[in-house]
Formats: structure tokens, C-alpha cells, sequence
């Protein structure tokens, strides 16, 4: 489903070239629940906006469903990240001055869908997180747990084949994480959507199919 | 996409409260200036309605008095001949104090077919005010000695006068007047409204009468057409036989020349003014608009870049935050419209209804133009944004 071959990422500023990834290499499957860990700035997050196509790698290439991203415009790689993939951030990224239904319908803002259709569709994956009865609150005025699901219905509202997860339990308490990676790997499981996360919980890790470290840029396990 | 947008401005109504404020103001004070501009465009846009060039005014006043009418009459006819000997003079008239480019006026009021005609100028000509003005003659024939005896007093109306009374139709010949027939005028020509108030201001609507063997009574304005090439020296010339002929009266020379220049400045000064008003405003609203939606721009950089996540291009971004400024100005030039309008309706200032119109659609463009323009670039900023690094910063 993903593949990454050597890929590097080098930050130059005028005086100093860090390198942020170091021939990382990564197949990932269909349908594959995969966990990225490793110490703060060892380049997880890095590696998981190169695989969101939010950032380019400075060598190496990427393949996502058989097609080379490489090369692809501005308005390609944002059909293809719109199609394709959905996000769930540690901070949720959620607009605060629009109601939860409206930000879960934002990814379909952005195609050809009927006003109907979004809502519809946002209703459905809401009520899937468990929140068919917030459809009228706004962010501000529901828990981090609550905020996360309306993030993750946001990620699904599309059916993208693959999400990517920065963290997503990294601002929740226990209880919370939990109900959320149960959200998760019952995605996974039932709809076969492929998920890569990136976490600092082992526990967390340990749930998912396979897992991988990363050290100073460097894939180690 | 643009529901999402207005769901997005109405529930910030708070924060855009201000913004739109100041749009609405801008577009209030913008749309006093530009129907004062199209008033006076307008205005410009029509003929003058007689030549100015040449024309010099003879201004005086403690003149000969008498009850003996032939007597007066034979005072002013010499003094007539006196001048029209004069080597520059082409021809003089008298003609009464209301002359183009004076602030001076003589008004009535005017009931025609159930139409109500407010501020008509009364103006005394004599016969000859025609060639020394060269007004142009639309219908009829201009003042002669027939007029001297007639049922009916013989009058000749402007143009504005003539499409306030009798519309399309020719007024030749008919009678106007509030009274009964009998006392009613006779219009025997209609001229070319003159632009007696300068070139900015509205002229008519004019009603001429012919002088009477009295009118030199109260005549104090003696119009003269001069060779192009009269000089100062000959206006001492010319001052010298007027002051040796009226031995106690106060003469003045003026030329409508300059006459038209100070009635062009006395009408230019109110518009100078609000707009350089509106200048000051139009730069405030700009510089403020292009802070706030900056301002914006670094307060959304998280929301930018989660756009740019979900499928955002650079420029749908961009086009996003130009959509929004455009929108908050929609409703403010809603608001506003709508206080303009009342303009027309109720008919404040007396101004046609298409200045208003013009100066509302005029004021509209500007603010659309000036919003799209402040908001381009933090638009194209937004654009930039690159959405992994936006997303970090939150």
C-alpha cells in the first residue's frame, strides 16, 4: 500500500544541515496496522507527513497504491491526499468556530458532493465515533476524548484507504487513549483501512500489527 | 463551498463585526463622493449654453434715477451708443443682476398641468442678449419689437424648463403660467439651458422676459461682447467712459472668463474637500483590512494547514480568504445599499435619481476592488503556508 525507499529529509538553514531522516525504508501493507515509535526528534512525525505527501523528502521515493508521487503539482497531491488519506493530529486540528458536523464535512468541501451527500456522509461517520448526538456542539464545548473522535470522523468521512495518526492519544488521559485506539483498531479491523501511527505509548504500540523504531532518522526495528 | 464560508464569517460575528463597521463606513462616505462626482460630471457633460469669451460685465450701481421714463430711457440708450462707439465692442445688453456666475438669483415658483416647478430664475434680457451671449436657440424665434404689445407677455424658456412643462411636445407658441390665461406667458422660443452656476453645478430651469420701458430702474448690469484682443487698456478705456458718464456711481469691470473660473472653484471646494476625506479613510479601511486578514492569516495557520491536509490546494486557500473578505464587504454594501437608497426614495438633496444610482454602483466597485486588492496578498501568503510545518506550529 506504502512504499518508502531510502528516503532522507535534510532541513538546511544558512549555517547548519540537519538530517532528519536517513535511508528509511518501509513497506507497508493493505490493511496493515503499523506504529511508529521512537524518542522526541528522532523524525517520526517527519517520516509520517513525507508518507501524508504534506512534505517532500530531500531523496528517495514514494509509493502509495502503486503511484509515484514523485513529480506530481500542487492541485495532484491535493486530490490525492483529499481521495486517498485522512489525518488525525495529537491537537485534533479542529475549527472552533464550526460545529462538529461541519468539521467532519470539511474533506468533502474539497469534492464534488452534494451539500446532502456531506451531511449524510459527516452523520454517518459521526455516529460511527459515537457521537450522533453532537452534531450541534462545537469543539469548544466538548472533552479532548470527544474532540479526538470528531477528529477521527473527520479522517474517515472520505473512506480513504489509509490514515495517518500523529499521536493521536498523546493529549488524552488513559481511559480516553484507549476508547480512541479502540475506535481505531476497529476501523482497521472491520473497514481494512490501512493506519500508520505514531505514538509514544508501548502499550499503544503493542496493539497494532507491526512496529516500528526510529533512531536519530534512522530505522532500527 | 461558499455556505461553508458564510457558517464560517456568521459564527465569527463577533470578531467581524468591526471590519464590516468599517467597510460600511468607507462605503457611506465613498458614496457621498462619487454621486457629487457624477452630480457634477453631469453636469459637465452638458452644453454651456452660451459663450463666455469675450464677455465682460459692467457692474454699477447709484445710477441716474428718474420718474420721467423717456428721460431714463434716453440716459441708457446714450450711454449704450457711448459704449457700442467704443473701438473693441462688438455689443452690449442690459440686462438684470442675475447674470451667469454671480451668486445672485431671482426665483419663483411655477404650477403647470398639475406640475410643480421649485426655483425657476427670472431673468430681464433685452434683445440684444442674444448675440452678446450667443445662447442657443432650440425652438421659436429670441426676444423682438413684436413682443412690445401682445395678450399675453412674450417669454422665452430654457430647455429644462420646456421638459419640466411640456415634456417632448414643442412649447412654441403656448401658454404657461399659474394664473388664468389671461395672465399666463406666451412662450415664443426655447433655448439651451445656460450653466449659470458653472460648469458642475445645475443651471436651469430659466424663464426670460423682455425689458420693459421701466426696467432700467432697477437694471444694474451692463453685459459687453468685446474683440478677443481687448486688453487692460482697454478696460481703463472702457472704465473711464463708464465712471466720466456716471458721475456718481460705483463701476466695476469683471470678465465672465474669471467669473466661470471662481463659480468653478466655489463648487469644487466641498468635493475637494470629502475627497480627501475619503482618501484618508479609504487608506485607513485599507491598511486596516490588510492587517486584520494578515492577522488573520497567522492566527489560521493551523486551520490552513489542516485545509491543505484534507485536500486544499495553495490557491483554493487563497481563494478561500479572498472569498471571505469579499463576503463581509457583501454585507456590509448590503447595509449600506440599503441607507443610500433612501437617498433616491426620498428624494433628500433633490438630485436626480441616476446620480444616486451612479454613486451607489460606483461606491460598490470600489470597496469590492479595494477589499480584492488588500486581500490578494495575504491571500497569496496564506497560499504559501506550507501545511506540514503550519500543522507542527499548533
Amino acid at each position: 500500500m506504502i512504499r518508502l525507499q531510502n528516503i532522507e529529509k535534510v532541513y538546511r538553514t544558512d549555517t547548519i544541515e540537519t538530517l532528519a531522516l536517513n535511508s528509511v525504508s518501509l513497506d507497508i501493507a493493505k490493511g496493515e496496522f503499523l506504529s511508529i515509535m521512537g524518542p522526541s526528534g528522532c523524525g517520526k512525525s517527519t517520516l509520517l507527513n513525507i508518507m501524508g505527501l504534506l512534505d517532500a523528502p530531500s531523496k528517495g521515493d514514494i509509493r502509495i497504491d502503486d503511484q509515484k508521487t514523485e513529480g506530481m503539482n500542487d492541485k495532484q497531491l491535493a486530490a490525492f491526499r483529499n481521495k486517498k488519506l485522512g489525518f488525525i493530529f495529537q491537537s485534533y486540528h479542529l475549527i472552533n468556530d464550526l460545529q462538529v458536523l461541519d468539521n467532519v464535512e470539511l474533506p468533502l468541501l474539497y469534492r464534488d458532493t452534494t451539500a446532502k451527500q456531506r451531511r449524510e456522509l459527516a452523520a454517518e461517520a459521526l455516529e460511527k465515533v459515537g457521537l450522533a448526538n453532537r452534531l450541534k456542539h462545537f469543539p469548544t464545548q466538548l472533552s479532548g476524548g470527544q474532540r479526538q473522535r470528531v477528529a477521527i470522523a473527520r479522517a474517515i468521512v472520505g473512506r480513504p484507504e489509509i490514515i495517518l495518526a500523529d499521536e493521536p492519544t498523546g493529549n488524552l488521559d488513559s481511559a480516553m487513549g484507549n476508547e480512541i485506539m479502540e475506535i481505531l483498531l476497529n476501523l482497521n479491523r472491520n473497514d481494512g483501512t490501512t493506519i500508520v501511527m505514531v505514538t509514544h505509548d508501548e502499550n499503544m504500540a503493542h496493539k497494532t500489527h507491526r512496529l516500528v523504531r526510529l533512531f536519530d532518522g534512522a530505522q532500527v526495528q | 463551498m461558499f455556505k461553508h464560508l458564510f457558517k464560517l464569517i456568521w459564527n465569527k460575528k463577533k470578531q467581524n463585526f468591526l471590519l464590516i463597521t468599517e467597510m460600511l463606513v468607507s462605503f457611506l462616505v465613498l458614496f457621498a463622493v462619487f454621486t457629487l462626482m457624477m452630480y457634477y460630471y453631469n453636469n459637465y457633460k452638458k452644453p454651456m449654453g452660451f459663450d463666455y469669451q469675450d464677455v465682460w460685465v459692467i457692474n454699477y450701481n447709484n445710477s441716474y434715477q428718474t420718474k420721467n421714463v423717456d428721460s431714463l430711457d434716453l440716459y441708457y440708450e446714450t450711454l449704450r451708443k457711448t459704449i457700442k462707439s467704443l473701438p473693441r465692442v462688438k455689443e452690449i445688453t442690459f440686462v438684470s443682476g442675475n447674470i451667469p456666475f454671480s451668486s445672485r438669483t431671482n426665483e419663483s415658483g411655477l404650477t403647470f398641468r398639475g406640475k410643480h416647478v421649485q426655483h425657476l430664475n427670472n431673468f430681464t434680457v433685452e434683445d440684444h442678449y442674444e448675440k452678446v451671449m450667443n445662447v442657443t436657440l432650440l425652438e421659436g424665434r429670441w426676444f423682438n419689437k413684436e413682443d412690445v404689445v401682445s395678450k399675453n407677455q412674450h417669454i422665452i424658456i430654457d430647455a429644462d424648463l420646456k421638459e419640466a412643462t411640456f415634456g417632448k411636445e414643442s412649447a412654441v407658441g403656448k401658454l404657461l403660467g399659474n394664473d388664468d390665461d389671461k395672465n399666463k406667458f406666451k412662450v415664443v422660443g426655447v433655448i439651451q439651458t445656460i450653466k449659470r452656476n458653472g460648469d458642475y453645478l445645475k443651471a436651469g430651469p430659466g424663464m426670460y422676459f423682455r425689458t420693459d420701458t421701466g426696467s432700467f430702474r432697477w437694471l444694474d448690469k451692463i453685459l459687453v461682447k468685446v474683440d478677443h484682443g481687448a486688453d487692460a487698456a482697454f478696460e481703463g478705456k472702457l472704465y473711464k467712459t463708464m465712471a466720466n458718464y456716471m458721475k456718481n456711481a460705483n463701476v466695476e469691470i469683471e470678465h465672465l472668463v474669471n467669473k466661470r473660473t471662481d463659480a468653478n472653484y466655489f463648487a469644487l471646494v466641498p468635493m475637494i474637500i470629502l475627497a480627501i476625506v475619503s482618501a484618508f479613510l479609504v487608506i485607513n479601511v485599507a491598511l486596516g483590512l490588510f492587517g486584520v486578514l494578515w492577522y488573520n492569516i497567522n492566527k489560521r495557520r493551523g486551520e490552513i494547514g489542516l485545509r491543505r491536509a484534507i485536500g486544499a490546494t495553495g490557491k483554493s486557500v487563497a481563494a478561500q480568504l479572498v472569498s471571505e473578505s469579499m463576503i463581509l464587504a457583501t454585507l456590509a454594501l448590503i447595509i449600506g445599499t440599503f441607507f443610500a437608497a433612501q437617498f433616491p426614495l426620498l428624494n433628500v438633496f433633490d438630485l436626480p435619481a441616476i446620480v444616486y444610482i451612479e454613486g451607489i454602483l460606483l461606491s460598490v466597485l470600489f470597496v469590492y476592488l479595494l477589499v480584492l486588492i488588500c486581500s490578494l496578498y495575504p491571500g497569496k501568503q496564506a497560499a504559501a503556508i506550507y501545511p506540514a510545518v503550519a500543522l507542527h506550529e499548533e
